[in-house]
């Protein structure tokens, strides 16, 4: 709701109305930056602080121009977040894919998730670096083993939410089915999909973070490949802490980017 | 006969999680026919939605079967739709999208312009047209019912299930939707089988109300046919004259089954101690004046005395509730009126015969007929005045209560009427009230008057409401009042336990009797846990009754020479009253029946012990104000003489052999 009137009494109180959301979180960051830097001006870390992102050259560069491409490896930051991003694209489309389809299977069979929910529950406590070695000796190659990392860490949440989505489908529902004698095909396009839907989205929303974690896991693992990772490990390799401190700043800004489009989404679609 | 629904020995029984299994319903019956309206009623969780859902054949019964139209019921279907209690809407749809969900999956050989229409007519009957395009969310509980039953209504189904559809609605809502729906019943001719907890909703909406007994293995405790003619007004109903027994006999049947509940709920060994075969009794009274001795002996700890150390009165509201109490065995003895075991035992209640001993009689007197002041207004102040009036307004329905047809306030009021040549059929009519109830229809003036015992004739003359003109002293002086009665075979399975209760109760009925205990009494009677109400209003004076102008005074007897034992020849003369207005037949083994119901030899025993001079007991005639003698050797022959009587019957009733109840 925005007001057609922009007077200054009402922007004095819609800051009355917001100052807190907005002063505190402020004070929150600053206080936290300004420990950070003084905590590496006086040398109680190695660690650079938040001023030599824009004080060393090299890493200012690369903060002003995200866009060059060198050739080879050598290319600003977006592009290689790009790379990620397709990367985590591909393998979380077929983590929504298989995960929607299967946790529909186990929701509707009692059956099906007596027998899988264990295993289930067993492989998604390993984390995605423990992954990497296996998608290696799997697929023999980066690019494909990178994207199964990714589709393995995130399907999960995608499976299991689906599946509890599927099976908490009220009887209330599921009677008005039976009452009018609907065919499968129609009580799963009118009843079961969009009383799932915001079970679904919650698993694809707690996925997409999981999925960007995992990229950078596999990409530091796995270098060679263009990509955030493969960024930091790297500067790493070249002892640039401030490039590293910088690589880090953009995967938490992507990240926090990639949950607020999902749960945008989420509003716009599951209501 | 049409029935559209046949529910045949139906049976459910759900499988428990932790092992075992629930029996939920026990043998059902019912016939629906085209077009009528049911209710189911029963306590939460006596089986009335599984019921409902087998119906539907959402569930399907473990035993029996159920036709819709001559086939079974094996799945549910459109033909049968539900309503469901929490009006399941798709909440992602809006109102048109739900009624049009059903539309099209039921009716797919209708063109897309016919189901529009059939989908924009069932908004617009349940008058939603404008929120049509809402999603269910914005709309209000009663709104959203409404959109259940328009899509229920708009596939046009030939039974339609109602799962408490009105039972998460404020009043005012509850009220206009539960119009509109018997309006849209009425129009469309619909079948329909409702659930529900509501009373008056089940009245203003049914032709037949069916009552389940509490589960587990619930069955039908009875069927109400609702004869208010149609179409109804719900403020209209209240003022059939049907309308407030209905309700009452199913506020009776619910409380009664909550009574059974909490009695079952309680342990009931037979707990023997003191050489008694079982001191843990539980003893029904209804709060009148004449259940004075009970609550004595509670009191002053005389059953504890005579070794009953764990007596539990329970009162009941109406004597109804104290026979189906003996008839079920969660009483082990009760107050009742003297009528009551002869009819019991001869079958008045309906039932089998349950033979009734009694072995002492509690109280005499006590009772009185009481007019009410707009008769007396008009002059009408004694029982000549009274046929006068009758006949003058005969063309009005005229009521009297009663409160039991075996109790001596109807065999008296009958008989005084009789003599004075008003016929207690044909020009009144004698309607059975609860004591309590009687003085709120006096107020309202749906009866002219009543016959009851105290205190409620003292107290329609306190607050103004009515006038006595005529106590019972003048109709029969020492008539028994209320009695002691117990089961046959509960009597014959703990005879020392009956002993001591009736010499607990005898000591009781002698401490009564003294004067000097009149205050204390009524103090002790207006207790929360008796009658509750103000002591003044609760008298044990010892006036005589000294005509109708002067101030009403009771006279009840407890104790005396010939008082508390029962008396063949008193109860032979309730026989021969009970057969002269054909509640029962004449029996034809009555020396049987008397020989069993009059538990003399309990008497005896007790009296003896307790120290009272049981010989001096005379055999007294029976006098009444008319003076008409009663030959105790020829009841048929009095039958026959009396001026006005029914035709009635003479029949052997047949009783069981008597034999100790056995647990």
């Amino acid at each position: 709701m925005t007001n057609s009137k922009f007077q200054p009494s009402s922007l004095s109180q819609w800051w009355k109305a917001n100052r807190r959301s907005i002063i505190l979180p402020l004070l929150g960051i600053g206080g936290f930056l300004l420990f950070w830097q003084l905590s590496a001006s006086l040398g109680l870390t190695k660690l650079s602080g938040p001023l030599s992102l824009w004080t060393e050259e090299r890493t200012r560069d690369l903060l002003l121009y995200p866009f060059f491409d060198r050739g080879g490896l050598d290319k600003g930051l977006f592009l290689h977040t790009m790379s990620s991003l397709s990367r985590v694209a591909l393998g979380y489309s077929l983590a929504a894919i298989v995960g929607i389809g299967v946790g529909i299977a186990v929701g509707l069979s009692q059956n099906l998730n007596r027998a899988f929910d264990p295993l289930f529950q067993f492989l998604r406590m390993i984390a995605p670096l423990a992954w990497v070695p296996i998608a290696l000796v799997l697929f023999q190659q980066n690019q494909p083993a990178a994207i199964f990392v990714i589709f393995i860490t995130s399907i999960w949440p995608i499976l299991i939410n689906t599946a509890e989505g599927v099976r908490q489908i009220p009887q209330d529902y599921r009677n008005v089915a039976l009452v009018l004698q609907m065919s499968q095909r129609r009580f799963f396009t009118k009843i079961l999909i969009p009383s799932a839907l915001p079970y679904i989205f919650t698993g694809l929303r707690i996925s997409i973070g999981l999925a960007w974690l995992a990229i950078i896991a596999a990409e530091i693992v796995m270098p060679g490949t263009p990509g955030i990772g493969f960024f930091i490990w790297d500067a790493n390799q070249n002892g640039y802490v401030s490039d590293i401190v910088l690589g880090v700043i953009w995967i938490g800004a992507i990240g926090l980017l990639l949950d607020r489009l999902m749960a945008w989404l989420q509003t716009r679609i599951a209501r | 006969m049409t029935s559209l629904v046949s529910v045949q020995d139906v049976t459910k029984d759900f499988p428990l999680s932790g092992g075992g299994h629930y029996l939920a319903l026990r043998g059902i019956d019912l016939e629906i026919r085209k077009g009528e309206f049911i209710s189911l009623i029963g306590h939460s969780g006596c089986g009335k939605s599984t019921l409902l859902n087998m119906i539907a054949g959402l569930d399907l019964p473990t035993d029996g079967t159920v036709l819709l139209a001559g086939e079974t019921v094996r799945r549910p279907g459109p033909d049968k739709m539900v309503v469901f209690q929490n009006y399941s809407l798709l909440p992602w749809l809006t109102v048109r999208q739900n009624i049009a969900i059903a539309v099209d999956e039921v009716m797919p050989e209708l063109t897309t312009t016919e189901r529009h229409c059939v989908i924009e007519e069932h908004i617009a009957m349940v008058g939603l047209s404008h929120a049509a395009d809402k999603s269910p969310q914005q709309l209000s509980g009663g709104m959203r019912q409404r959109v259940a039953i328009a899509r229920a209504l708009a596939i046009r189904p030939k039974l339609l299930l109602l799962d408490e559809p009105f039972g998460a609605l404020d009043a005012l809502t509850r009220g206009n939707l539960q119009e509109k729906l018997m309006q849209i019943c009425n129009e469309h001719e619909l079948t329909a089988v409702m659930v529900t907890h509501d009373v008056d909703e089940a009245v203003l909406l049914s032709d037949r109300i069916v009552m389940l007994t509490n589960g587990p293995g619930s069955r039908i405790g009875g069927v109400l046919e609702v004869d208010i003619p149609r179409p109804r007004q719900r403020l209209q109903v209240v003022h059939h004259p049907s309308y407030y027994s209905l309700r009452s006999e199913i506020i009776y049947f619910l409380n009664r089954q909550k009574r059974v509940k909490q009695w079952q709920a309680k342990s009931h060994r037979v707990l023997p101690r003191h050489g008694l075969e079982k001191v843990n009794l539980d003893l029904g009274f209804l709060p009148l004046a004449a259940c004075a001795p009970l609550a004595v002996a509670e009191a002053r700890g005389l059953f504890r005395k005579h070794g009953l150390d764990e007596v539990q009165l329970v009162r009941e509201t109406s004597w109804r509730g104290v026979t189906d109490g003996l008839v079920d065995a969660t009483l082990d003895a009760a107050l009742m009126p003297s009528g009551m075991p002869t009819w019991m035992t001869a079958g008045g209640h309906g039932d089998a015969p349950l033979p009734i001993v009694t072995a002492l009689t509690l109280s005499r007197n006590g009772n009185g007929v009481t007019l009410a002041n707009r008769l007396a207004e008009q002059g009408v102040v004694s029982v000549e005045a009274y046929r006068d009036y009758l006949l003058q307004h005969n063309r009005e329905p005229h009521t009297l209560g009663i409160v039991h047809p075996a109790s001596m306030h109807n065999l008296l009021l009958r008989y005084w009427l009789a003599a004075h040549a008003i016929d207690p059929d044909r020009d009144v009519h004698l309607q059975t009230l609860p004591p309590a109830q009687m003085l709120a229809d006096l107020k309202d003036g749906s009866i002219d008057g009543y016959c009851v015992g105290e205190p409620w004739n003292r107290r329609a003359q306190v607050e103004g409401r009515g006038i006595p003109i005529v106590g019972d002293l003048e109709i029969w002086s020492g008539h028994p009042g209320k009695v002691l009665g117990v089961r046959e075979d509960w009597a014959l399975a703990y005879p020392n336990t009956h002993i001591a209760l009736v010499k607990a109760l005898l000591e009781a009925c002698a401490y009564c009797q003294e004067p000097s205990h009149a205050e204390e009494l009524s103090a002790l009677l207006s207790d929360r846990r008796y009658l509750g109400m103000r002591a003044d209003l609760i008298r044990f004076g010892e006036d005589a009754p000294s005509g109708r102008a002067e101030e009403w005074q009771p006279h009840h007897l407890f104790c005396g020479p010939g008082v508390n034992r029962p008396s063949r020849t008193e109860h032979l003369w309730i026989l021969t009253q009970l057969a002269r207005w054909a509640e029962i037949p004449f029996p034809r083994n009555y020396v049987e029946i008397l020989e069993r119901v009059c538990g003399v030899a309990v008497y005896s025993t007790a009296a003896r012990e307790q120290g009272l001079d049981d010989v001096s007991y005379q055999r007294q005639g029976i006098a009444l104000f008319d003076g008409r003698p009663f030959n105790s050797d020829d009841p048929i022959g009095y039958l026959n003489q009396v001026s006005l009587h029914r035709d009635f019957s003479v029949a052997e009733i047949s009783l069981s052999v008597p034999r100790p109840l056995s647990e």
